[in-house]
């Protein structure tokens, strides 16, 4: 009697497209053998949803650097799950409008706060090192603030020796395209993290004591 | 004791598994009920009926809430997914808010301040907000009405006091003056009354009567005091299976709940299973306590199983969430619920 079939386990949800007739698109986890996949789905079927979900597909390839299968799947290269980091791919290829092209963003970004511009370098084997145009103790703290943030975001591990600004994908591999991405957040982290508890908490009923 | 019941009752479907159960008459397994919402967002999507037209659209309405039995398998379809459709009627203001957010009674702007302004208005039935209940309770009635129980909503005069007075002018008023407290609840009892039996007349199967007197702000001899006669009331006038909806801590209230003679109880997960079950001995079932904002929302399959589990354990006749769900829960959580129902039946076997 259902419609509805197994697509593996959600693991985000924007509730309201403004891009596209406020349809709710989601982000749902399987596991491929070794591979962990992505599947954007949306249970709308109004003319135009399916085409608006290839296009937050494609926008996740370019701001990820993810791949994707011949059943429309997507999966990072090295094939891990970077659950956190793919959440925050597939929110930020839901704001782009249809028709807008993706662009990779960059290893730099200004760091408003500090006013510096952050740098990060790929050194190989999926580790990543932070750093600014400026110097003092300013400068270290904000890198390590932002170095931090990319730890949170990406779910990466912080390389212990050294100065507290270099990271690491527990994979092993590269992802210059995700950290693109997750740089242009990590100053902002506690931010994010607030708006995201914000999102979640709507739609939940309270009593109406509880209400204003 | 389930294993009695499974061996000598004939198979049922879900209409007749739920009014059994509420009659507290044996059932071939636990119905899966949901006296509040299920609704969410993705299946707003799958039958094309969003927040917040699915709230005042009849076809709407129905296509949605037929969803919790068509999409997630439970035995009930409830298609009152809010609690502000009579306080709409009666002349408050509503914020009837998006797709992924629930309408809500403007309680800071109270339409009654004293008891005198209490008047339930000749147009309370025919207003929009209650006549799209009406209509999609016929709807659903024609469509699944012999497979499934149709339950409607008609909220008590407590949560109505809240709506129309604003939350702390009538907590305020039953403390400074409980004579008038109780002619108010009297007063707008009317309305619970009279949106009960129009649901009746369109087919409901049973109702769910919200009375917030929740474990937060009123304790269990307010709940004595103001309350009780009157859900006893309620019992005789309202001639159908009600099922009291009360948030929160409730054991403290649990024993006089019992005494009111409504069909079934709606529990908070805030409320052990298994103590609930020993306070009302089987005077009233019980409904629901699978935990939202924790369970549903935020965890995995595996936890809404446990939490069934433990629920059924302690011999909960009637299993289902503990109140409307976030819109944003996910349908695998919501479909574990039939699905560790029945696979519990199965393993008892």
């Amino acid at each position: 009697m259902t419609s509805i079939v197994n697509i593996g386990r959600r693991i985000e949800l924007v509730p309201i497209d403004p891009h596209f007739n406020d349809i709710t698109i989601a982000l749902y986890l399987q596991q491929q053998g070794e591979r962990a996949v992505f599947r954007v789905h949306t249970y709308s079927r109004i003319e135009g949803a399916a085409t608006r979900i290839r296009d937050v597909v494609q926008s996740m390839k370019i701001l990820g650097g993810m791949q994707e299968t011949a059943d429309g799947m997507l999966y990072f290269p090295c094939g891990e799950r970077h659950e956190a980091a793919c959440r925050r791919v597939f929110l930020e290829a839901c704001k782009l409008p249809p028709n807008t092209s993706a662009e990779p963003r960059p290893l730099r970004t200004l760091d408003k706060k500090s006013k510096l511009i952050i740098t990060v370098d790929s050194v190989g084997n999926g580790t990543y090192r932070v750093r600014s145009d400026g110097e003092g103790r300013s400068a270290e703290r904000r890198i390590s603030a932002i170095a931090g943030g990319l730890i949170k975001l990406g779910e990466m591990n912080a390389v212990q020796d050294n100065e507290g600004d270099s990271v690491v994908f527990p994979c092993g591999h590269s992802h210059d395209a995700l950290v693109g991405l997750l740089l242009v957040r990590a100053p902002n982290v506690r931010v994010i993290m607030r708006e995201e508890e914000a999102g979640a908490a709507r739609g939940v009923l309270a009593a109406p004591s509880q209400q204003t | 004791m389930q294993n009695e019941k499974i061996q000598v009752v004939k198979p049922m479907n879900g209409r007749e598994r739920v009014l059994a159960a509420l009659r507290n008459e044996p059932t071939d397994r636990t119905p899966i009920c949901n006296p509040t919402s299920v609704a969410t967002v993705e299946l707003m999507d799958l039958v094309d009926a969003p927040f917040p037209q699915a709230n005042r659209e009849p076809e709407l309405m129905a296509r949605l809430a037929a969803t919790g039995y068509t999409e997630l398998g439970f035995d009930t379809i409830m298609p009152v997914f809010t609690i502000i459709q009579e306080s709409s009627a009666l002349g408050c203001k509503i914020q009837w808010e998006q797709k992924d957010n629930w309408p809500t009674v403007k309680m800071r702007e109270p339409i009654w301040e004293d008891v005198d302004d209490i008047n339930i208005p000749n147009n309370f039935l025919t207003h929009p907000d209650t006549q799209c209940v009406l209509e999609a309770i016929k709807i659903l009635k024609k469509e699944y009405g012999d497979e499934v129980a149709v339950i409607g909503k008609t909220m008590g005069p407590w949560s109505l006091g809240y709506h129309c007075f604003g939350v702390e002018p009538f907590l305020l008023l039953s403390l400074d003056d409980p004579g008038k407290t109780k002619l108010a609840l009297d007063r707008m009892k009317e309305a619970t009354v009279q949106f009960g039996i129009a649901q009746i007349e369109a087919g409901a199967d049973a109702l769910t009567l919200p009375d917030h007197a929740t474990g937060d702000l009123v304790s269990g001899e307010y709940y004595k005091r103001f309350l009780r006669d009157l859900h006893i009331e309620f019992v005789e006038r309202i001639p159908i299976p009600l099922i009291l909806h009360i948030c929160g801590h409730t054991v403290d209230r649990m024993e006089y709940i019992a005494q009111t003679g409504m069909a079934a109880f709606h529990f908070d997960s805030k409320n052990e299973p298994k103590e609930s079950m020993d306070i009302v001995q089987k005077r009233i079932a019980l409904v629901g306590n699978i935990n939202n904002p924790e369970t549903l929302f935020a965890k995995e399959p595996e936890d809404v199983k446990a939490e069934v589990v433990k629920n059924l354990e302690a011999g909960v006749p009637l299993i289902g969430p503990e109140c409307a769900i976030p819109l944003q829960t996910t349908i695998e959580n919501l479909q574990e619920i039939p699905k560790a129902v029945q696979e519990w039946h199965k393993a008892q076997l």
